[in-house]
């Protein structure tokens, strides 16, 4: 595989707009083609025939955006686990067993998943909030897939799915935001009602089912029908996030105003955690980075920048410390890796 | 199922005999069986209530052969076609889950590829040919082959 892990990391980007609150923006196409079965149930032949009609989507041409295509049979199981981590695959997709592939384009950031819950899952991440920019990605890409197939559509109901929850224009939109000022003056609430009024679901770090970490909460539209594609990423980048983006600096303002010195001991606490610490769990390292990640960015501590915490904060996990540090890791060992990783980052 | 031979019921006992080579066949419902002092053994409630009830054939997809109780067992439709063959069943589903949308609005595909016809084409004309041989219809496999062949030929064609 041509794809250098070290130096593409999207997220380490100098390019993130208000990315003082948004971690990262991700769109998403779902698709499907005509004449096929959905994947639940086709077989391996027409898995692999979904696969060889895609393949051609890689062809090598002299663009430089050219996807790098990948059998996920052929992928060992670190590189894998890596690419769940970086959210370039789903976990669905990692760990099924048909015949399935990934498309990826050389910077990270754009991927193809083939036969995962859909045939086609067409994705798009950006550090910081590039939702629209995001959009642009998938729709060039989905214009390029539609030179090679056809898409299972249907005149009132849109393109079809495998789940009804994404049929319509199959879009769904979400963004990363890192929320601690809202926490901490318990005001979080507001962004819970502000959700509920757009018809937006608000997550944990980890999607559905997952519980909160280091303050992160990924918000994406719940309804993928009746609505264009454009309109869906609108009410999320323009109606949604920007009023989000305000209330969370005001309290973050309202903190270093009157609560400076509780400000001050969590980030110099967890500092002191992360700069002294031989043995990390990746919970732990990551609230501590996002407690840092607060003081980085109210001006407290500039040994590190917010997009380094962005960085560690994808790095950490145990595939990328084994990828880094050795496949055969005991998880003491991945704890220890992951201490030395954090503690040189902010020594350098 | 047979009814009863003095009313329309269904009938739980049947008797069949052959005197000097003539059947006789009696069907009875499960009153008139008392009436006639026929020992009918234990009955099970529950099954003659249940043969009584006029049984519905579940309706499946006619391409992937998806039925509603599977769909609602992991939420996934089979195929494309499962959205025409259940759009009744499916339409309060999706108005639920799409906060009462039901009609998609903005972009449609590209018009059919003439490439990805012939490609459909071809994938269908493989698996009937792949049946005729199982059949050993070998008459039809050839004429198949043929058909096959021409529109492989016509693709190459195109592409040069």
């Amino acid at each position: 595989m041509k794809i250098d892990i070290e130096k593409n990391c999207p997220f380490n980007s100098v390019h993130t707009p208000s990315g003082d609150v948004v971690l990262s923006s991700r769109s998403r196409l779902a698709r499907n083609l005509e004449g096929f079965p959905f994947v639940n149930r086709a077989t391996a032949s027409d898995c692999i025939e979904v696969t060889s009609l895609l393949h051609t989507l890689t062809k090598p041409t002299n663009d430089s955006t050219t996807l790098e295509w990948v059998n996920m049979e052929e992928l060992d199981s670190i590189t894998t686990e890596l690419f769940v981590e970086r959210h370039l695959v789903s976990s669905t997709l990692a760990h099924a067993s048909h015949p399935r592939a990934i498309a990826v384009g050389p910077e990270l950031s754009r991927s193809v998943m083939v036969n995962e819950e859909d045939h086609i899952r067409i994705q798009s991440i950006r550090p910081g909030l590039q939702l629209h920019e995001t959009l642009e990605d998938v729709k060039a890409l989905d214009s390029q897939i539609e030179e090679i197939i056809s898409y299972a559509f249907d005149d009132q109901l849109g393109f079809l799915t495998a789940c009804p929850t994404n049929v319509g224009t199959g879009a769904r939109f979400s963004a990363m935001l890192h929320l601690p000022g809202l926490r901490i003056i318990n005001d979080l609430q507001r962004v819970h009602n502000a959700c509920e009024d757009l018809s937006l679901a608000i997550r944990g770090y980890r999607g559905e089912g997952s519980g909160t970490v280091a303050d992160l909460f990924q918000v994406s539209n719940q309804v993928t029908l009746g609505s264009t594609q454009q309109d869906l990423c609108k009410v999320l980048a323009d109606d949604f996030l920007p009023p989000v983006i305000e209330w969370e600096r005001k309290a973050r303002d309202f903190i270093v105003d009157k609560q400076k010195s509780k400000l001050d001991d969590q980030t110099f606490r967890s500092l002191g955690v992360l700069q002294n610490a031989r043995l990390l769990t990746a919970e732990e390292a990551m609230q501590c980075l996002g407690n840092i990640r607060l003081g980085v960015c109210m001006q407290l501590v500039d040994s590190i920048s917010v997009q380094k915490i962005n960085q560690l904060m994808i790095e950490l996990h145990p595939a990328h410390i084994k990828h880094k540090y050795g496949i055969e890791l005991t998880d003491e060992e991945v704890q220890h890796c992951r201490a030395t990783l954090i503690r040189n980052s902010f020594q350098t | 199922m047979p009814t009863c031979d003095q009313c329309n019921q269904p009938a739980v006992y049947h008797d069949v005999r052959i005197v000097d080579g003539v059947h006789n066949t009696t069907h009875l419902c499960i009153e008139h069986a008392y009436e006639a002092g026929v020992d009918l053994g234990p009955v099970d409630i529950s099954s003659v209530l249940q043969s009584a009830a006029p049984t519905e054939p579940i309706k499946s997809c006619s391409d992937c052969g998806m039925t509603i109780p599977q769909y609602k067992a992991n939420s996934l439709l089979g195929c494309p076609a499962c959205y025409e063959m259940f759009r009744e069943e499916l339409t309060p589903i999706i108005a639920k889950v799409q906060n009462t949308h039901t009609k998609h609005v903005g972009r449609s595909p590209n018009q059919t590829t003439v490439d990805m016809d012939r490609q459909l084409q071809i994938r269908r004309l493989l698996q009937q040919l792949d049946s005729a041989v199982h059949l050993e219809q070998y008459e039809d496999a050839a004429h198949l082959r043929d058909k096959i062949r021409e529109l492989d030929q016509t693709g190459g064609q195109s592409e040069n």
